[in-house]
């Protein structure tokens, strides 16, 4: 700022001397040609008598007769140029000023050199003055500069200390921090604004892990302790009782193991570890298979079990992975629909439709059930891994299908749909 | 039968070693690789036990040094890697079944008696029977003290296995296996529910006892001898 301010005073100048010369250089110009002029049409005598009427107030001239100087000057310098060259001199005068500075030269006509000069310090009194403005502007820009600069800087260092305090305070583990947003609108709120939106992620993504750990903490701790408690048990119990125990505490065994495969291989299939086993998969024999597996699952408990078959469909997947997401999806019906229920199996080009007409999810616990280790029976009465879902989901995923769960009004309806 | 065990794990061999003598089979276990492979080349085994991860020669590499000998014998394959590409790996690369630890030993004496009879040029069998179970396998006629049961396809193929194998302890898994071409765990009843209908139309004709469940390993069918 102080730069373009110093700029613009510099060619101000440039261009107010230049006039001022210029003014300068025309009068004087004018001046030469009347006098060269005038020593063409006169005589000596009225040559002089016009060098001394001239007025001093518009032009300074000076003739070196035979004997004396005639004109305004009384005397007449040294080493003055011919015009267009001019120079300045200082001359005294008896008025208030007593010195003044002139800017003129010589010219020469047929009655010999005549040295022309105009008043210039008004010109060099301008040029100080404006110098002194000028200085003043500038010290004041700079000043002001500095000022508006110190008063910016210091807003945005009081905006990063203040995020580096807050920075500091994420570390000693406060999550729930955000970063303050003003109205500005501004680059550092854009920044603020993205920052908070990684810590909105990242506090998900952590609430998911320590979600996940209490879960497996509930899921494998409990029933490892039974073990435990099983097996301190079993060396004082009769001898007759410990077969039946011991077969016990191994399905419990087996409930921990099973769990813990889930886990792992969910994570395989879900960061796509695990190969794809792709080949032709027709829609509607998965479907028939599922229904025959589970039919006899959905009679035990008074249920039915229907399978709508449509337009037929052939797609590319591995027919395994997508048999067991299927399945899981029919088992859910079946536990939770409740006794008596209705479930059907529709299927029509890539997509299938599980239906039942049991309780169903509440809309807002839709989503959550495909997280990890949630179940929505708070108390896990029901045995399970509580993988179930995930692995439906990550299945699907890999084959670029879509779930989605609805209101069948009443009951549950999960839609998936194949690309 | 006689067996090679190839595992490093003391205690899963030791268990292994004294199941098979148990039940009177003859049984031979190596710690390594190398030591597995000189004892599988230098002698005739009925079947070869082979845990995957092994000090000096990795299961799998001495699994195909043995099928690129033309050895033919049948191999079942012992995993902690329970994944299911883990599985299509060792199967391909000659194993004739994978087992994934931990297990019971109930189910590994099964899958090795079948891997075994597999390999024996049986007579193909028509009839089986089991106590008052008689089964023509062309006809899928079934019967029960001689009266005729309605069984359906699954319950059929479930019951076929189950005689197939009497007096011994069947996992679900294998029934699972057995009985559907999906290979996954279930983690559900599935196997129970139809079992239950098996044993209700036993029941009908007086039979309930023939199915046994054997808590925490599966299901057995009794032959009165």
């Amino acid at each position: 700022m102080t730069l373009i301010t110093g700029a613009l005073l510099f060619t101000l100048y440039r261009q107010l001397v230049n006039e001022q010369q210029h003014q300068i250089d025309q009068h004087l110009e004018t001046e030469k040609q009347r006098y060269i002029q005038l020593a063409q049409t006169v005589d000596r005598r009225s040559f002089a008598a016009q060098i001394r009427a001239a007025d001093p107030k518009s032009v300074l001239v000076a003739w070196r007769n035979s004997f004396d100087i005639v004109g305004s000057l009384s005397l007449m310098p040294e080493d003055i140029p011919l015009l267009p060259e001019t120079v300045e001199f200082p001359i005294l005068s008896g008025g208030p000023d007593k010195l003044h500075i002139l800017t003129g030269g010589l010219v020469i006509t047929r009655y010999g050199p005549v040295l022309i000069a105009t008043r210039t310090d008004q010109l060099a009194t301008l040029i100080k003055k404006f110098l002194r403005a000028a200085v003043t502007a500038m010290t004041l820009t700079i000043v002001l500069t500095m000022a508006l600069g110190y008063l910016f800087s210091k807003a945005i260092l009081r905006r990063l200390v203040q995020y580096n305090r807050l920075a500091q305070r994420i570390e000693r583990g406060h999550y729930d921090t955000r970063l303050p947003i003003s109205w500005r609108q501004d680059e550092f709120d854009m920044l603020a604004k993205q920052f908070n939106r990684v810590l909105d992620t990242l506090e998900d993504n952590l609430q998911a892990v320590r979600g996940v750990t209490d879960n497996i903490a509930h899921d494998l701790r409990t029933p490892l302790s039974h073990l435990r408690i099983g097996l301190e048990q079993l060396k004082d119990k009769p001898s007759e009782e410990q077969a039946e125990k011991a077969e016990q505490l191994i399905e419990e065994l087996d409930f921990c193991l099973a769990t813990f495969d889930a886990m792992l291989s969910l994570t395989r299939i879900e960061e796509g570890q695990q190969q794809l086993d792709l080949q032709d998969v027709e829609l509607s024999q998965l479907c028939t298979d599922l229904k025959e597996m589970a039919e006899l699952m959905a009679e035990e408990r008074g249920q039915t079990l229907n399978l709508t078959l449509g337009q037929p469909c052939v797609l590319q997947g591995d027919k395994y992975l997508l048999f067991q997401a299927l399945f899981n999806l029919v088992d859910n019906a079946i536990k939770y629909a409740g006794d008596g229920a209705a479930i059907h199996i529709r299927q029509n080009g890539r997509e299938v439709v599980i239906s039942d007409n049991g309780p169903g999810i509440p809309a807002e616990s839709r989503e959550r059930v495909f997280e990890r280790l949630v179940r929505l029976d708070p108390s896990r009465h029901h045995q399970g891994t509580g993988l179930g879902l995930s692995m439906v989901k990550a299945i699907l995923s890999r084959h670029q299908a879509k779930i989605s769960l609805e209101d069948n009004q009443p009951g549950l309806r999960v839609i998936i749909g194949f690309q | 039968m006689k067996v090679l065990l190839v595992e490093d794990d003391a205690t899963t061999s030791d268990y292994i070693v004294k199941g098979f003598s148990e039940q009177g089979h003859n049984i031979e276990s190596a710690a390594d690789g190398h030591q597995g492979l000189l004892l599988a080349t230098s002698n005739q085994y009925d079947l070869i036990i082979l845990d995957r991860m092994l000090p000096g020669l990795d299961g799998l590499a001495l699994l195909a040094a043995l099928r690129a000998n033309a050895n033919q014998t049948p191999v079942l394959i012992l995993s902690a890697l329970s994944h299911v590409d883990e599985r299509v790996k060792g199967l391909r690369s000659g194993g004739d079944d994978y087992m994934t630890k931990p297990f019971a030993f109930s189910e590994l004496l099964v899958r090795a008696e079948i891997l075994v009879s597999r390999g024996q040029a049986a007579p193909v069998q028509t009839h089986l029977q089991a106590g008052p179970l008689q089964m023509e396998l062309l006809t899928r006629n079934v019967t029960l003290d001689g009266q005729e049961l309605m069984l359906q396809p699954k319950e059929f193929q479930l019951l076929k296995y189950l005689m197939e194998h009497p007096n011994q302890v069947i996992s679900r898994t294998l029934l699972f296996e057995a009985v559907w071409d999906y290979h996954f765990d279930p983690r559900t009843n599935v196997i129970d529910v139809h079992i239950a209908k098996l044993r209700r139309k036993f029941e009908e004709l007086g039979h309930g006892e023939l199915i046994e469940t054997v808590r925490g390993a599966g299901y057995r069918l009794r032959q009165r001898h």
